[in-house]
C-alpha cells in the first residue's frame, strides 16, 4: 500500500510528461546538420549547460545507489560527492584536458586521440567507450522501475511495459530534436528534479529530524558511518578509488564532457564545470540522507536496494508524491536521452569513421545519426529491461565503468600534455584497464577467498596505476625501438 | 565531523534552492538565444 493517489499524483505525472514530449518534439525544426544533432550548433550557454548537466548526472538509477550508500555506510557513503565536486572545481578552474578538447574543435575524445595515436587507437578508443558505456547503462531502465514499483505501487507484472513506455517517448524526441532536444527537455527535467528533491529532502528533515538521522549513523555505524578512512567496509582505498574514479570521470564520461563539448566556446565550457561542482555534493548527499532516513524508520533489510522506495511509498503524502515521482522520472528522462545520445555520436564519429570514405552529406549523416539512437534504444530495451541480468548490479556498474574510464582518461592526459607518447602506450593502457577488473570479476566468481584478500578498491586503483605506467613504459620503448632504427 | 556534516547538509539544500530558481530565470533566456542563433545560421546557409 502506498500514498500515491492515481487521480492527483497520476495527474501531476501525466502534465509533465506530456509538457516533455511536447517541448522536446518542438525543437526538432532546428536540426538541419549533423553538429546540430550531436552538439546542439555548439551553441549552448551556462545556465542551459549546468541545467542539462546536472539533470544527465542524476538518474534514478543515481538516486537509488547513493540512497543506498547512505543506508549502507551513514554519511560516509556521501564521499563519491565530495570526491567528484573536488575533480569538477579543480578540472573546470584550470581546464586541465577540457581546454585542449574544446579548443581543438572535436565532437568525441576519440576524435582527438586520433591527433597523436592514429586512426587505429581512435577506433579502439571508441569501442571501449562504446562497450564501457553502453553496458554500463544497460540496467538504468531495470533500477528505475524497480523504484517505480516500490514508490508508485505499480503492479510488478508491469513493469517492463511501463518501462517500456517511457523509453519510446524519450527515444522519440532524441531522435527527432538529437541534442537540441536533449537539451531544453533536460532544462525543464533540470527544474522538476530539483523542486521535488528539495521538497522530499525538507520533509525528511522537519519529519524525521536532524538529530534522529545523526542517532541513526552513530548507532548501526559508529565513528566509520561519519569518516569513510575509520569505516570497516571502505578505508583509505575506497577514498582513493573514489578520487581516481571521479576524476577520470569527469575527464572523460562521455555525457559529461559533451556538455564542455556543445559549449559555446572554451570559458563557457569551464564555467559550467565549476558553477556545477557542488551540484555533485548535492547528488551523493540529498538521496544518502534519504538512505538514512529509510534506516531510520524501517530498521535492517536484507534488501538494501529497496530501502529508499519503500520508505518514501508510505511516508511521502498524496500529492507532493505525483511530484517525486514526476522527479524521479524527470531525473530518468534527461538521464537515458543523454546517454542515448552521446554513445551514438561516438558510434557514427569515430567507429563508423574508417566506413565513411568520402564527405557524407547532412541528410545521410542525420539519417545514421538517428538511427544509431533508434538502435541504442531497442539494445536498451532487450538487454537491459526484458533480459534479466544476473549476478551483483554494483560490481557490474563498476567493471564497465573502469574498463572505460582508466585507460581513456589516461590517453586523453596523455594527448593533451606529452608530446612523446604513442600507439603503444595506448594500446597497453586499454589493455591493463580492461584485464584488471575482467580479471578480478573471474576470481570474485571461482576464487572469492582470493578476491576478497585482493579487495575490490585496491584491484579499481590497481586498474588506474597500471593503465598509466602502461602509457610511459610502452611509449617509452617504442620511442627507444624507433630511435635506435633511425 | 557531525558538525561537518550538518554544514554540508545545510549548504547542500540551500544551495539547491538557490541554483534551481537562479537556473530556471537565466536559462530561459539561453534557450531563447541558443534557438536564434541556430535560425540566423539556418537563414545564412
Amino acid at each position: 500500500m502506498t500514498n500515491f493517489n492515481w487521480l492527483l499524483d497520476g495527474s501531476i505525472v501525466g502534465v509533465y510528461l506530456l509538457v516533455t514530449m511536447i517541448a522536446g518534439l518542438w525543437v526538432r525544426k532546428y536540426v538541419d546538420k549533423v553538429e546540430d544533432f550531436l552538439v546542439a550548433g555548439r551553441e549552448m550557454n551556462v545556465y542551459l549547460g549546468i541545467a542539462s548537466l546536472a539533470a544527465t548526472e542524476f538518474g534514478i538509477v543515481t538516486c537509488m545507489y547513493t540512497a543506498e550508500a547512505g543506508y549502507k555506510y551513514g554519511f560516509a557513503g556521501a564521499t563519491p560527492g565530495i570526491a567528484m565536486a573536488v575533480a569538477m572545481l579543480i578540472v573546470g578552474y584550470t581546464g586541465f584536458c577540457i581546454k585542449p578538447l574544446r579548443d581543438s574543435g572535436v565532437i568525441t575524445i576519440p576524435e582527438l586521440i586520433e591527433k597523436q595515436f592514429g586512426s587505429r587507437v581512435r577506433w579502439a578508443a571508441g569501442v571501449v567507450i562504446v562497450l564501457g558505456g553502453l553496458l554500463n547503462m544497460g540496467v538504468f531502465l531495470r533500477i528505475g522501475g524497480q523504484f517505480l514499483v516500490q514508490v508508485a505501487g505499480i503492479n510488478v507484472g508491469y513493469l517492463e511495459i511501463t518501462m517500456t513506455i517511457l523509453l519510446l517517448g524519450v527515444a522519440l524526441y532524441t531522435i527527432f530534436g538529437g541534442m537540441l532536444s536533449v537539451l531544453v527537455t533536460d532544462f525543464f527535467e533540470f527544474i522538476v528534479m530539483c523542486v521535488g528533491l528539495i521538497a522530499v529532502t525538507i520533509l525528511i528533515l522537519v519529519n524525521i529530524g536532524w538529530e534522529k538521522i545523526v542517532t541513526t549513523v552513530e548507532t548501526n555505524y559508529g565513528a566509520g558511518g561519519f569518516n569513510p578512512f575509520v569505516h570497516p567496509d571502505l578505508g583509505w582505498q575506497y577514498v582513493v578509488f573514489q578520487f581516481l574514479l571521479n576524476f577520470a570521470a569527469v575527464l572523460t564520461w562521455q555525457t559529461t564532457i559533451a556538455r564542455v563539448l556543445a559549449a559555446k566556446d572554451t570559458k563557457t565550457g569551464q564555467k559550467i564545470y565549476t558553477r556545477t561542482s557542488f551540484f555533485f555534493v548535492c547528488r551523493f548527499l540529498i538521496p544518502g540522507i534519504w538512505g538514512i532516513a529509510a534506516l531510520a524508520t524501517l530498521g535492517k533489510m536484507t534488501n538494501t536496494l529497496d530501502a529508499m522506495p519503500i520508505f518514501l511509498s508510505t511516508f511521502v503524502p498524496i500529492g507532493l508524491m505525483g511530484l517525486c515521482i514526476a522527479a524521479m522520472l524527470a531525473a530518468d528522462m534527461s538521464t537515458d536521452s543523454s546517454y542515448m545520445l552521446t554513445w551514438a555520436s561516438v558510434i557514427y564519429n569515430d567507429i563508423l569513421a574508417p566506413f565513411r570514405k568520402g564527405k557524407w552529406s547532412e541528410k545521410r549523416g542525420l539519417f545514421w545519426n538517428r538511427s544509431i539512437v533508434a538502435l541504442i534504444g531497442l539494445f536498451l530495451l532487450f538487454y537491459g529491461l526484458w533480459y534479466p541480468l544476473e549476478g551483483d548490479v554494483w560490481t557490474y556498474l563498476g567493471i564497465t565503468g573502469t574498463i572505460y574510464l582508466a585507460s581513456i582518461s589516461v590517453i586523453l592526459i596523455a594527448t593533451c600534455y606529452w608530446k612523446r607518447a604513442n600507439s603503444w602506450g595506448a594500446i597497453g593502457s586499454i589493455f591493463f584497464a580492461a584485464v584488471i577488473p575482467i580479471t578480478y570479476l573471474v576470481l570474485e566468481k571461482t576464487q572469492p577467498e582470493t578476491a576478497k584478500a585482493i579487495g575490490a578498491y585496491t584491484s579499481g586503483i590497481a586498474a588506474y596505476v597500471f593503465s598509466a605506467l602502461a602509457m610511459v613504459v610502452g611509449s617509452t620503448l617504442k620511442n627507444m625501438i624507433g630511435g635506435k632504427s633511425a | 565531523m557531525k558538525t561537518f556534516w550538518f554544514i554540508l547538509t545545510m549548504a547542500a539544500v540551500i544551495w539547491y534552492i538557490f541554483v534551481t530558481a537562479y537556473v530556471a530565470f537565466k536559462g530561459v533566456g539561453d534557450i531563447k538565444e541558443m534557438l536564434a542563433n541556430l535560425t540566423k545560421k539556418q537563414n545564412k546557409d
